[in-house]
């Protein structure tokens, strides 16, 4: 169980996404903005020539949606074919956790629970294994599946 | 046939391969429902496939894992750990046996029975001593020693990537593009920049096409499938297909193959009678199956169409109560289509009886789910007692359409150019926008539409004022016409689309994104989805009041395509007549049998021109349609696309132009639409009824070999004497001396003889070859007879 973690923060805190799922990670600057979509889309991005879907992974996990003005890092996953670039506040560091993912005892918010895949343990802090499909998924498409 | 079971082996090789895990997992929690379904859905699969291939060995051993496997998703035995290992031991002799097919070597079946055996309640004590030999991982082993393989497989993902790659140089080389004009053109460094630009729009071409498949591969193997499933089941059943030159793209094409191969299946087995069954019905004991393909906008529609007994939607609900899938209370309360989509539910069938062939609720449940998961949608009609069509609609991926780009509240989008009738500038005078009961509505030259405002619709903030508006009127397939009110109208491009994100999709509203030339991403929107969403109602009420009208408005303007001819002139032709406008290889082009003609989708169609197209390696082409025939017309360069009317000062003489109108003050030729097509049909077109020709001597060689093909290019029916349409013939050819006999025949005809002999002409005999007199004589009579008659 030594897989790789690529630790963001989302909404404030420090999530591990799994490093497998992870393309890359860039700054993004201008989102075209989609209409009518649901709130965890912030819009497209051209990627060179790939359009990504750009999620707003505040959003996605029932925080106050970004602060669109000026760059953002994005990370880039690859979900069902389609590229998506997950907004993040902040990419710290890609870790090798000494023991694998557990359940989490803690009562999570419904926001996180629904992206939560377990904890991970880093340096004596516990930290949320987050599901890139599920931040992609968003909230609306879980309660109509 | 070669093929097919090629096809064969390495889908059940992959398949195998994806369920090694999920067998070895099931045989860790038999209960799990998913994992069983999985299985049993592979079994299915190799069991009908081979049906038609004709492999028993392989069929019995499926047949009786799907026995076992559809009890125990019926839950009529509990699947144990025997049950579990023997079913793996006949997935294992499976692949064993599939691998064995393609080497070619044999693998000794006498120990089939004993597996089929084991398979039986209570048989599990055999099974523990084979086990030993054949632990469940074989399956992983086996699969690995992989023989040789005649062609290639690429991963898609390869050539995704390789397109991505060309769209990166389109993009960069629109960068430089831009960049050489603002720094002003040097003549040399632009000749080669031309060059670099030809280059990549071919490379972006041909890796376009490598993904691009005729659907006729998928449609080839039908004739043979529905030959073997009559015969199979004792029914008469004729295929038509239909639109197999559709082009897919490849994946496409692998992902529709199974849910078309049951549906095919299903519509013989339980769809069409018997022929007695048939006769009862008052229907011909021949059923007809029609499946069809054809493109509608950004969708690919297979249709699968038969004349059976439809589906019976009440037996559908009874068998869904009692399945506990569905309550009473509920059922009360569906339309007849949710009673329809019941049958695409899990375990549920309406045959009464499980045949070799299909009837154990699985299939329509996969057919869904694979349609599903490229996008694309499963419909069903049912007429019961008439017949069944079931629909496959699934999005073209990875294609260039033409689309027209449009702002409304600074955001950009496109719109197929299929659905855009025509632009109505407001302020141009012929569009007044007004309201009804709160509904925004246009008057169109007397013609009345509701209006979506696209920036209230998408709720964006449009500072344009409703007089600098443009209404883009659209006819979205299926739906009918309104007017999508945008700020601004930019440009016709040439888009690349591709299927948006689930949650974009999700709006009902776009049908996918694209990356054009100023790598802004932008959102194609769908037309019928905006129609639907904005709750625009039909016109079918009120058709008849505003049909005339509109007759008139599109006789008076109508969309036109200014082009530069190959003369230089500017040219006009109206837009709908034209199917395509493309480039072809100069190759395609050659000059046979008197005219001008190109070889284009393995058909021969003329070329039509005001000249030689000068020598270039590709030439611009419009292609149109008059519905029957096809032609193309040689251009130089397109100019633009106007609406336009179409009043103009008539050419002197009839030709290729109908006239001159004012276009922006400049004079512009009108083509003559109908005179080319009548130039293009002149060859293909006779007279109607083709006069007949007798030929009073049969067996005599030259008549055959060299007067008939005369006659024929000539546009004479040829018929012998003795034939049974030898009294209707208009004119009779003898040879020789051939004069007794043919008084006899028919007096009422006038005959031509012909001799072999220059010096012997005079009265009706001619010379044999001379050919002008020869027609002229025949000619005469044949009007000499109808004259008669």
């Amino acid at each position: 169980m030594s897989a790789l973690y690529l630790i963001v923060t989302i909404a404030g805190q420090r999530v591990a996404l799994p490093a497998a799922t992870v393309e890359s990670v860039v700054e993004i600057d201008e989102v075209e903005p989609v209409p009518l979509v649901a709130s965890h889309v912030a819009g497209l991005f051209a990627l060179r020539s790939r359009v990504m879907t750009v999620i707003d992974s505040n959003a996605s996990v029932g925080a106050a949606p970004f602060d669109r003005s000026g760059h953002a890092e994005a990370v880039i996953v690859n979900c069902d074919g389609h590229g998506y670039a997950i907004l993040v506040e902040n990419v710290d560091d890609v870790i090798e956790p000494l023991a694998g993912v557990v359940q989490s005892r803690a009562v999570l918010s419904p926001g996180w629970a629904r992206v939560a895949l377990g904890t991970i343990e880093i340096d004596g802090e516990a930290l949320l294994v987050v599901d890139p499909e599920a931040l992609v998924s968003g909230q609306q498409l879980v309660a109509a599946a | 046939m070669d093929d097919l079971l090629v096809d064969f082996i390495t889908e059940t090789r992959e398949t195998l391969e994806t369920l090694s895990s999920e067998i070895v997992a099931w045989e860790s929690s038999p209960s799990d429902r998913t994992r069983l379904d999985s299985i049993f859905r592979f079994v299915h699969t190799v069991k009908g496939s081979c049906g038609f291939l004709n492999l028993p060995r392989l069929e019995k051993l499926s047949h009786a894992a799907e026995d076992v496997l559809a009890d125990c998703r019926a839950e009529r035995r509990k699947p144990d750990a025997a049950l579990v290992t023997a079913v793996l031991l006949v997935i294992d002799r499976i692949s064993e046996v599939t691998n064995a097919l393609e080497s070619g070597e044999s693998v000794p079946d006498h120990d089939d029975a004993v597996l089929i055996a084991a398979l039986a309640p209570g048989g599990g004590v055999e099974v523990v001593a084979v086990e030993e030999e054949v632990a469940p991982s074989a399956v992983v082993a086996n699969t690995a020693q992989k023989g040789m393989s005649r062609s290639i497989r690429l991963p898609v993902d390869l050539l995704d990537r390789m397109m991505a790659g060309v769209s990166d140089m389109v993009l960069a080389r629109n960068d430089l593009s831009r960049r050489l004009r603002d720094s002003g053109g040097e003549p040399i460094i632009d000749a080669a920049f031309e060059r670099l630009s030809v280059c990549i729009a071919e490379m972006r071409d041909s890796i376009t096409r490598t993904r691009m498949a005729r659907i006729e591969n998928l449609f080839s193997a039908l004739p043979r499938m529905v030959r073997d499933l009559t015969a199979e089941l004792g029914k008469q059943v004729t295929l038509e297909i239909d639109g197999g030159d559709v082009e897919l793209d490849r994946e496409m094409i692998e992902m529709i193959r199974d849910p078309l191969t049951h549906i095919v299946r299903n519509a013989i087995d339980h769809g069409i009678e018997m022929p007695d069954e048939r006769l009862k019905a008052g229907k011909s004991p021949t059923g007809r199956l029609r499946v069809s393909a054809r493109q509608a906008g950004n969708q690919i529609v297979i249709e699968a169409i038969d004349d059976g007994r439809g589906i019976n939607a009440d037996k559908l609900v009874e068998k869904a109560i009692a399945n506990g899938m569905l309550t009473e209370e509920k059922a009360a309360t569906m339309s007849l289509q949710n009673k329809l989509h019941l049958i695409f539910a899990a375990g549920l069938s309406t045959a009464k009886a499980v045949t070799s062939v299909s009837g154990r609720g699985v299939g329509m449940d996969v057919v869904r789910a694979n349609v599903e998961r490229i996008g694309g949608l499963v419909d069903i009609d049912s007429k019961l007692g008439q017949g069944l069509r079931l629909s496959l609609k699934v999005p073209l991926t990875l294609t260039i359409i033409p689309a027209l780009t449009v702002s409304a509240g600074g955001t950009h989008f496109a719109i197929p150019r299929s659905a855009i009738e025509e632009l109505v500038r407001v302020s141009s005078g012929s569009a007044h926008l007004g309201e009804l009961g709160g509904a925004k509505m246009v008057n169109i030259r007397g013609r009345r539409l509701p209006v979506v405002m696209l920036a209230n619709f998408l709720k964006l903030n449009s500072t344009c004022a409703d007089s600098e508006l443009t209404m883009v009127v659209l006819k979205p397939a299926g739906g009918d016409h309104y007017a999508l009110a945008v700020d601004a109208v930019h440009d016709h491009e040439e888009l690349v689309v591709k299927p948006a994100a689930p949650a974009l999709m999700a709006t009902g509203i776009y049908a996918g994104t694209t990356l054009p030339d100023n790598s802004h991403p932008m959102l194609l929107l769908d037309p019928a989805g905006i129609a639907q969403s904005a709750h625009i109602i039909g016109e079918a009420g009120n058709i008849e009041d505003i049909e005339p009208e509109t007759a008139i408005a599109v006789d008076e303007c109508a969309p036109t395509l200014l082009f530069r001819d190959l003369d230089g002139a500017e040219r006009a032709i109206r837009l709908d007549l034209v199917e395509r406008i493309e480039e072809i290889p100069a190759s395609a082009v050659s000059h046979i049998a008197g005219r001008m003609r190109v070889s284009y989708d393995e058909r021969i169609i003329p070329l039509m021109s005001c000249g030689v197209p000068s020598q270039q390696d590709r030439y611009r082409i419009l292609r149109m349609t008059d519905g029957l025939h096809s032609i193309v017309y040689a251009i130089s360069e397109v100019i633009d696309i106007v609406a336009m009317d179409f009043t103009c000062e008539r050419a002197l003489a009839p030709g290729l132009i109908a006239g001159v109108a004012l276009i922006d003050g400049r004079p512009v030729e009108l083509i003559d639409t109908f005179w080319l097509f009548s130039e293009a049909a002149r060859e293909a077109v006779g007279p109607a009824h083709p006069p007949l020709c007798l030929l009073t001597d049969a067996d005599d060689p030259w008549s055959r070999q060299v007067l008939l093909p005369l006659l024929r290019t000539a546009g004479y029916r040829v018929t012998f004497s003795g034939a049974e349409d030898a009294d209707d013939a208009d004119v009779a050819i003898a040879i020789g001396d051939g004069l007794a006999d043919l008084n006899s025949e028919s007096a009422a005809v006038r005959t031509i003889r012909l001799s072999t002999d220059p010096e012997q002409q005079g009265g009706d005999t001619i010379y044999r070859y001379d050919r002008d007199a020869l027609l002229d004589a025949l000619n005469a009579s044949a009007k000499h007879k109808r004259r008669a008659a």
